[in-house]
């Protein structure tokens, strides 16, 4: 360790790393190693350790009491026996369909126009902004007022001459009370991100279009659709990942209920491992919900990929 | 075309605005008697919010809110910053498995690694304990790729420079560097600071102990707490709602930075 070496003879003309004298080299490298030390540390202890620690519990018998147990594929054999979870896989999916897409488009459609120039957009984009910052579990609250017996959603059916509703104590409509709340949550933030896109986009593409007399749908499908694509994958990915992996909006206006009919694969998972314990069945749980949400976003990247030649 | 555009725009985000006036009316109400949410009845939202700060959970959740996103929101940015400066700038024995280990686990979904997470933090002794609410959470792979990538563009000639001057690696991570991180902080100081103070999943697993609760396990519990009371319930969801809204105030460029990262180009 000899830290005494002076680097005088560093050039001042080439800059970059690797350049100069050994004993700065070893600098740097002691520095990087100080600053990534604990950031090292963190990764490995909540990260790695736990990922391959899911991986083996996902092939025990682990119920929190006792110790695991290796018993092979049983837990995998069990889940395609366990109407629970087809029951789940089932939920998971009309409930990442019909949260994701009509969300982007309707959030194309608001940000189009409101991507524009003027004092209004300027006002509206901010307001837009309210329903995204509103954190998940308040939103869940004003919702279950919403939807109470005598809530805002039995009042507008009441208008229109329609019976009340039970809206997520009825097995039929749950979902759907959960799905267009999450519609609604996510509108906002995916109007921002896209008006975003659209504000990046060159003007001189427009300008020609205009010239050449396009209309507002020549427009809106042959240019900015096309030139917003990495935009809206990016949103079609982390909006599928989102929905994927909720947990909050079922286990706050629902609790999984009624007779299951909310109960989410991730409802499941906590379900199954926090207030049962079943540690190695939950685990085999989680590692399938994993793979599936793989197996999506490199279809979805694949996609993004091909889109690019 | 315009004035039906304007409509449209208009009647879009009055539709997004509505269940917000909905909160301000039933969380103004001085009963439940009337929830439908649209003419306010008398406006008792201090009386409201005086009984919730009176009761005995709620201050005590508000300010287990603050403490958690306040405390691990600095030391992500503390220990973010380092790694992703040093991840940037600086050449070490370990830098491309680290890089590789931390960008994994985006591929992670924490509904995934919740389990063993928890089963790692009973056995150091932390479950009910404010370290096993903020440690596991407190570093994320967004923060450490955001910085890196931010402080990619920090100027090699102005760190060559600041070593010829003879000063010390860590003296240029904190004198030259740090600055021109900046902005790459604050975004990440905040997207941090919302996402904690949504949190519900963890504190909810980690936390029994009613005193450690944060305010959507409150807010989670508060019908088991104060039995049916939708308006005292809805002020309680008013109280979560503000502290984002006052800390984006004047910060939303810097949030729409952090939302668009990876977005946009």
């Amino acid at each position: 360790m000899t830290l005494t070496t002076k680097t005088v003879e560093a050039p001042a003309v080439s800059p970059g790393p690797g350049k100069g004298g050994r004993g700065r080299s070893r600098r740097e490298a002691g520095a990087g190693i100080v600053l990534t030390i604990p950031v090292a540390v963190f990764f490995v202890v909540f990260w790695l350790v736990p990922f391959c620690g899911a991986v083996y519990l996902s092939f025990t018998d682990y119920e929190m009491a006792g110790a695991p147990r290796w018993i092979g594929l049983d837990n995998y054999a069990r889940m395609l026996q366990d109407p629970g979870v087809w029951n789940s896989a089932w939920i998971t999916v009309v409930y990442t369909v019909f949260t994701v897409l009509p969300t982007i488009l309707l959030a194309l459609l608001v940000a189009v126009p409101l991507s524009g120039p003027g004092r209004l957009n300027r006002v509206l984009r901010s307001l837009v902004m309210v329903p995204a910052v509103m954190p998940l579990a308040a939103t869940s609250m004003v919702w279950v007022i919403i939807y109470s017996d005598r809530g805002l959603a039995n009042t507008l059916l009441g208008a229109v001459g329609i019976e009340p509703q039970s809206w997520l104590t009825g097995s039929d409509l749950a979902i759907w009370a959960l799905v267009v709340m999450v519609v609604w949550k996510s509108l906002g933030l995916f109007v921002i991100i896209l008006t975003a896109g659209l504000q990046a986009l060159p003007r001189e593409v427009y300008e020609a279009a205009a010239i050449d007399g396009a209309g507002p749908v020549t427009t809106f499908r042959r240019i900015t659709v096309p030139l917003l694509r990495r935009t809206l994958l990016f949103v079609l990915v982390i909006s599928v990942a989102g929905s994927m992996q909720a947990f909050v909006p079922a286990f706050l206006l629902t609790g999984g209920g009624p007779a299951d009919a909310t109960q989410v694969l991730p409802y499941y998972i906590w379900a199954n491992a926090f207030p049962y314990e079943h540690m190695g069945y939950a685990s085999a749980l989680a590692m399938t919900l994993l793979v599936a949400m793989l197996v999506v976003s490199i279809v979805q990247f694949g996609f993004l990929r091909g889109g690019d030649e | 075309m315009r004035v039906l555009r304007t409509v449209w725009l208009l009647s879009a985000v009055a539709a997004m605005l509505l269940p917000i006036y909905v909160m301000l009316v039933v969380a103004s109400a001085p009963d439940d008697t009337d929830l439908g949410g649209l003419v306010f009845n008398g406006f008792h939202l201090p009386e409201n919010l005086a009984e919730l700060f009176a009761g005995e959970g709620f201050p005590v959740y508000f300010r287990n809110s603050v403490i958690y996103c306040v405390g691990s929101g600095a030391l992500d940015v503390l220990f973010s910053s380092a790694a992703g400066y040093a991840l940037a700038q600086l050449s070490f024995p370990g830098r491309r498995v680290l890089f590789v280990l931390v960008v994994g686990t985006l591929a992670l979904a924490p509904m995934v690694m919740i389990i063993p997470v928890f089963l790692i933090v009973k056995e150091l002794g932390w479950v009910n304990t404010i370290q096993g609410v903020i440690v596991p959470g407190m570093i994320s792979a967004f923060g450490v790729f955001l910085v890196r990538q931010f402080a990619l563009g920090v100027p090699k000639e102005l760190i060559f420079a600041a070593r010829v001057d003879g000063a010390g690696e860590l003296r240029i991570f904190l004198r030259v560097a740090l600055p021109l991180l900046r902005p790459a902080l604050v975004t990440l100081f905040l997207i941090h600071f919302l996402a904690q103070w949504d949190n519900l999943l963890w504190p909810l697993i980690v936390a029994n102990d009613p005193a450690l609760w944060s305010l959507p396990v409150g807010l989670a519990n508060f019908q088991s707490e104060h039995g049916f009371n939708y308006h005292l319930m809805t002020a309680a969801a008013l109280v979560t709602a503000v502290p984002p809204f006052l800390l984006l105030a004047g910060l939303q460029r810097y949030y729409v930075a952090g939302l668009t990262f990876g977005g946009v180009k």
